[in-house]
């Protein structure tokens, strides 16, 4: 019983971070109509931003995320602006493609520059942990999945208070009558991927702080990202954190029931399974 | 009086397919005017070159101002703002959320308040309704909201296109008092209908488009008695 309590609480911890994974993704799918398969690239560059943060200048991880939010969102904003911009009125398999060879891109590029070796971002308080009852919480994650459900709370607000946020939701659901009243979708599709980019650069240095990063990372992030946000459904950002919260405790009782090595089993089979299940909720917003 | 908006030997179409050609016409500021004709006629691609999503050749003026060179943006800010065929609302956002998007490049907050106050005088239902989803509406209301969202945006010409299309006769008359109301409070109005009846009961004048050509243009009444008109269009003989 002690033992099902721990899995839970490690699995919604990491699951939160899984959900903000799917924030960014699930955000720029819902608006641009891009499944974003760079996705994961850019959660493991947000990584690494807050690794040499810290490692090279000693910025705390948590103080670096903002740092690396930001340089994220520069980088979306100009690949959507200058790059997917040019293809995204054509057929969807061509942002696919796109998205994949800036994957592969990215991830290459991340090797020439960090090498292959795997890295944790470890801060002092990083084994921290304290007990609660029969389970014994980690600090650091339990700081990660907190900060996932702030910024899934801050997203929703700026989404359905600013102005800017409205025009987000206007274009994502009637591109002509957003057009016709004075947005300009070019500038609206960029900040959206500059925001979805900017998730993505939190979620990666959570994950380094948390986990461990190599170059190829993106991968099975791109896929947890995916089915999370197909779980979540693309509307609602707090529903989007309990589909990370579901796939978190899912792959926290197959490492323990099964084996660790089935972990990505479990996600990707999970992917299968929302594809068979769920076809529509892919379809009907393309 | 000179034109608010002139349209001279305009043509336009998509990619290799001409669909408008040298078609002539003429808002006066404070007037009514309709643009019938029939499905297919050209009328919604006039609209979409007034508001520059196609391109046209021939003169082109709002308010003595050419408009060919200007991006849509630029054109919605001269205060050309388009009331779209089918409506086009926001559908999972509130009515509320619907007006303000017709405000979007309004920076003046006072105005904006004071043109919510307008909107929801002039349609007291959306003021009961403005938490609701827009798309969970009657079509009639659906079509209120979408005429309060162009007025939002402090149009000089509001362009109505199929006002009348899939709702009752009666809707379809409360919306024609709107527009004379609208047009009382000064802004001038273009009509573009199929219904060339409900048209004609509260417009100035009329232009009746015919395969991408204008084939009659004059007053309401000199057009209703036009024998042509009333045969094709009237369904009287």
């Amino acid at each position: 019983m002690a033992l099902l309590a721990q899995i839970v609480v490690n699995g919604v911890l990491l699951g939160g971070l899984y959900g903000l994974m799917g924030l960014g993704m699930g955000l720029v799918w819902g608006v641009l109509n891009i499944v974003n398969l760079a996705h994961g690239a850019l959660i493991m560059l947000g990584g690494y931003a807050v690794y040499y943060l810290y490692t090279g200048a000693g910025v705390d991880p948590f103080a670096a995320l903002p740092l690396a939010m930001l340089a994220m969102f520069a980088l979306g904003y100009a690949l959507q602006r200058w790059l997917l911009g040019l293809v995204i009125r054509s057929a969807q398999l061509n942002t696919l493609l796109v998205t994949f060879g800036l994957d592969v891109l990215l991830s290459y590029l991340a090797q020439l520059a960090f090498s292959a070796d795997l890295r944790t971002i470890n801060p002092p308080y990083a084994g921290s942990n304290f007990a609660l009852g029969p389970v014994t919480v980690p600090l650091a994650p339990l700081a990660a999945f907190g900060v996932a459900l702030l910024l899934a709370a801050g997203l929703q607000a700026f989404l359905v208070r600013s102005r800017t946020g409205r025009a987000i939701r206007a274009t994502a659901q009637n591109l002509t009558a957003a057009r016709l009243h004075g947005v300009n979708p070019k500038r609206v599709y960029a900040l959206t991927f500059g925001l979805g980019a900017a998730l993505a650069g939190a979620a990666g240095g959570l994950y380094g702080v948390v986990s461990q990063l190599t170059p190829y990372v993106g991968v099975t992030l791109t896929a947890r990202s995916f089915v999370v946000a197909i779980l979540g459904g693309l509307d609602n950002p707090l529903g989007v954190i309990a589909g990370g919260v579901v796939l978190g405790v899912a792959e926290a009782a197959t490492a323990l029931y099964l084996d660790p090595t089935y972990v990505n089993v479990i996600s990707f089979g999970m992917l299968v399974v929302v594809l068979v299940l769920r076809p529509s909720r892919i379809f009907e917003r393309a | 009086m000179s034109a608010l908006l002139e349209i001279a030997g305009l043509g336009a179409g998509y990619g290799e397919a001409p669909v408008l050609f040298d078609v002539g016409l003429e808002v006066r500021a404070g007037e009514i005017v309709t643009l019938v004709g029939s499905n297919g006629a050209g009328k919604t691609t006039l609209l979409r070159a007034i508001s520059r999503t196609v391109d046209s050749t021939g003169t082109l003026r709002f308010d003595g101002r050419p408009l060919g060179g200007l991006t849509p943006e630029q054109v919605f800010d001269l205060g050309l703002v388009q009331v779209p065929e089918g409506r086009q609302l926001f559908d999972r956002m509130s009515v509320e959320d619907n007006l303000r998007m017709g405000a979007y490049r309004r920076r003046d907050a006072a105005g904006v308040r004071e043109a919510f106050d307008r909107v929801y005088r002039l349609f007291p239902v959306l003021r009961e309704r403005r938490a609701q989803l827009a798309g969970s509406m009657s079509g009639g209301e659906q079509q209120m909201c979408a005429i309060a969202r162009a007025l939002m945006a402090a149009p000089r010409l509001l362009l109505v296109d199929e006002m009348s299309l899939g709702l009752a006769p009666v809707v379809v008359d409360q919306l024609l008092e709107v527009l004379a109301e609208i047009r009382r409070q000064g802004i001038t109005v273009l009509l573009v209908e199929q219904d060339v009846f409900a048209a004609f009961s509260v417009a100035d004048r009329g232009y009746v488009m015919e395969t991408g050509r204008i084939v009659r243009e004059g007053a309401v009444a000199d057009l209703r008695s036009d024998p042509e008109v009333r045969k094709a269009y009237l369904g009287v003989h």
